[in-house]
């Protein structure tokens, strides 16, 4: 780089190399450093705080743990209220990925393939749904809810949340069968396979990675979703993972060692799936966008 | 940003087999395969109608009665909306939850918007560990929002145990505690910090998927042309990223605005309703105290208006293909 500078124009080379690089190799590396600060800091206070006994949380408070210990691991890991949340939102996140991913490709197949009137209402009314935003609609909810004895019952928090995650899988999955070729399933038909033959044999295989990010998305989001969780669920036994979390702050006694630690368990499952899913999900944003 | 088509359909398709039962008429009107075409979506729209359309109806009829869970429902006009607007009770909350809900939303939206920006065009250049970097910094929006609130209320916790209390007095030697979630003046702007710490990087993909889409050879052409870097930001960069922009801004003032976890899991609204919004509002007034469903839906379909537009340029963005160009 300065040999390069050192031509006939005698120039200051620091100046010149300074001009031609102060974007890449101080801006960008300044830059990057402190958003990565920025992002990074709670996660190390997360963990921090989860390895400290409480003595050193609340009486002789340091930043860096300078004793660690691993009972609150040990009391989130043994707790039964703990593993019961766990299962409940296990339970809860997969059945409404499964049961919406199941509606959403038969109706991704219909949207995009089939011809039939009100085909682009229905479209239209998708993406509307998925927009509406939820806290106009849970008020009623709340109302429905009781009514129809959805309350305490795991069940009801999947039929409740099948309000975002079928339209937004219904949506990112018309994204990817319309990127599946018309030549391919015409060829099919000519040959007299069925529609759901076709829909099975040719378009389930060629978007089944695709298929696999809407999953994991919408297992994340119903993972992570707290507002219907709180309102609907009361009762210990049928508590999920976000609401009873929330269980450790209650009252004076705030169980901050506890609490860190459950919420580094909790987050695991969404920042694993995310870690593996993490190339696809720019394209998946651009294709259909996720909550933000 | 869709790149879903709905009249992608340009290939004709085989003829299909001849229906016995319906007319031709029939089939010309109602789409040649309109039985398969409404099974397939039956279970679609059983979920739109009941579980979107039902309740969204009931919300506004509900708005119009006064309503207490378990109690019957009374036929009461626009007392709701009077009451709120206008009414001794509710009235000065109200105004203030209009104020603190666009001050909260508008000025996330804003510093989302330039952080993303920024984060994007740096994870646009190449260096070295860039993947790494990239999912590090999209970390945020992978971490459950509940857990955020908890995280950041232990962050700013107003005793001496708190991240940046304890930081404060161990490394700068201050003695006094600042109480950043219960002083009612700086409480809001702490929460909107929290609100722009997990959502920036929701930016930071769109923005990123957007500027990848910007074909190089413009940029190429402009430096032949002896532009400089500020020129080729502001001449292709930005406009280039425009349609990216809009949807990213559209989308996430819709969810910012709604979202009620920070506010529930790190003040409930509180000190004082300094940050007391919208969904909050309707929250503490339909459930958690007055347990008045009519006057929470009130507050619900009172702000509605505010997102019909958004959402209505969303839809048009979302449907049509040409809109990200």
């Amino acid at each position: 780089m300065i040999q390069a500078a050192s031509g006939d124009r005698a120039q200051n080379p620091i100046l010149k190399w300074l001009r031609r690089n102060a974007l890449h190799s101080i801006v960008l590396p300044v830059g990057i450093t402190i958003f990565l600060i920025w992002t990074l800091f709670p996660y190390l206070w997360i963990l921090a705080t989860s390895l400290k006994p409480n003595r050193d949380i609340f009486v002789n408070a340091t930043i860096i743990p300078e004793r660690v210990t691993l009972e609150h691991y040990r009391y989130i890991v043994t707790s039964s209220d703990f593993q019961t949340y766990f299962r409940n939102s296990a339970i809860v996140a997969i059945t409404t990925t499964l049961i919406a991913m199941l509606i959403a490709v038969f109706a991704a197949y219909a949207l995009t393939r089939l011809r039939f009137i009100g085909r682009e209402f229905v479209a239209r009314a998708t993406i509307v749904t998925y927009l509406i935003p939820a806290s106009l609609l849970f008020i009623p909810l709340f109302q429905v809810a009781f009514q129809l004895k959805l309350t305490d019952r795991l069940w009801g928090l999947v039929i409740i949340y099948l309000i975002f995650s079928v339209p937004f899988s219904t949506w990112m999955t018309i994204s990817y069968f319309n990127t599946v070729p018309s030549e391919l399933q015409d060829a099919a038909l000519v040959d007299g396979a069925s529609r759901v033959r076709a829909l099975f044999s040719i378009f389930l295989p060629l978007s089944l990675p695709a298929l696999a990010v809407v999953a994991l998305f919408t297992f994340t989001v119903a993972w992570n979703e707290f507002l219907f969780a709180l309102l609907l669920i009361s009762r210990d036994s049928q508590k999920t993972i976000p609401v009873g979390l929330t269980e450790f702050v209650r009252g004076d006694t705030y169980q901050w060692g506890r609490l860190m630690a459950g919420s580094l368990i909790a987050s695991l499952p969404p920042v694993i799936i995310y870690f593996v899913s993490q190339r696809w999900v720019v394209s998946g944003l651009a294709g259909g966008a996720i909550k933000g | 940003m869709g790149r879903a088509q709905l009249s992608g359909e340009t290939v004709p398709q085989p003829v299909p087999a001849p229906d016995s039962g319906t007319s031709t008429r029939q089939r010309a009107w109602l789409g040649p395969e309109w039985k398969l075409g409404y099974a397939f979506t039956l279970p679609l729209i059983l979920v739109l109608v009941t579980l979107v359309a039902y309740p969204f109806v009931s919300g506004i009829i509900l708005s119009f009665q006064n309503k207490t869970i378990g109690g019957q429902a009374r036929w009461v006009g626009l007392d709701n909306y009077i009451e709120l607007l206008t009414g001794d009770q509710y009235a000065s909350v109200f105004w203030n939850t209009v104020r603190v809900s666009l001050v909260y939303t508008v000025v996330s939206v804003a510093v989302k918007l330039l952080f993303g920006l920024l984060m994007a065009l740096m994870m646009n250049e190449q260096f070295r560990g860039r993947m790494l970097i990239r999912a590090l910094l999209f970390l945020p929006w992978a971490t459950p929002t509940i857990i955020v609130a908890l995280t950041w209320r232990w962050i700013l916790d107003g005793s001496i145990n708190g991240l940046i209390n304890l930081f404060r007095v161990e490394y700068l030697g201050a003695e006094t505690l600042i109480q950043f979630l219960a002083d009612p003046d700086k409480v809001l702007w702490f929460v909107i910090l929290v609100v722009i710490w997990q959502g920036t990087p929701f930016y930071t993909m769109m923005l990123l998927a957007g500027l990848q889409s910007i074909p190089s050879d413009q940029y190429e052409a402009a430096s032949l042309d002896g532009a400089n870097t500020f020129q080729r930001f502001r001449d292709i960069t930005i406009p280039g990223l425009m349609p990216a922009i809009t949807i990213t801004v559209l989308l996430s003032s819709i969810w910012t605005a709604n979202s009620i976890n920070f506010i529930y899991a790190m003040t409930r609204g509180g000190p004082s309703n300094a940050t007391m919004t919208f969904p909050m509002l309707a929250y503490e007034i339909g459930i958690a105290g007055g347990r008045q469903l009519g006057m929470a839906a009130a507050v619900s379909v009172l702000f509605f208006p505010l997102f019909i537009v958004a959402i209505y340029i969303l839809t048009k963005r979302m449907l049509s293909s040409e809109g990200q160009q």
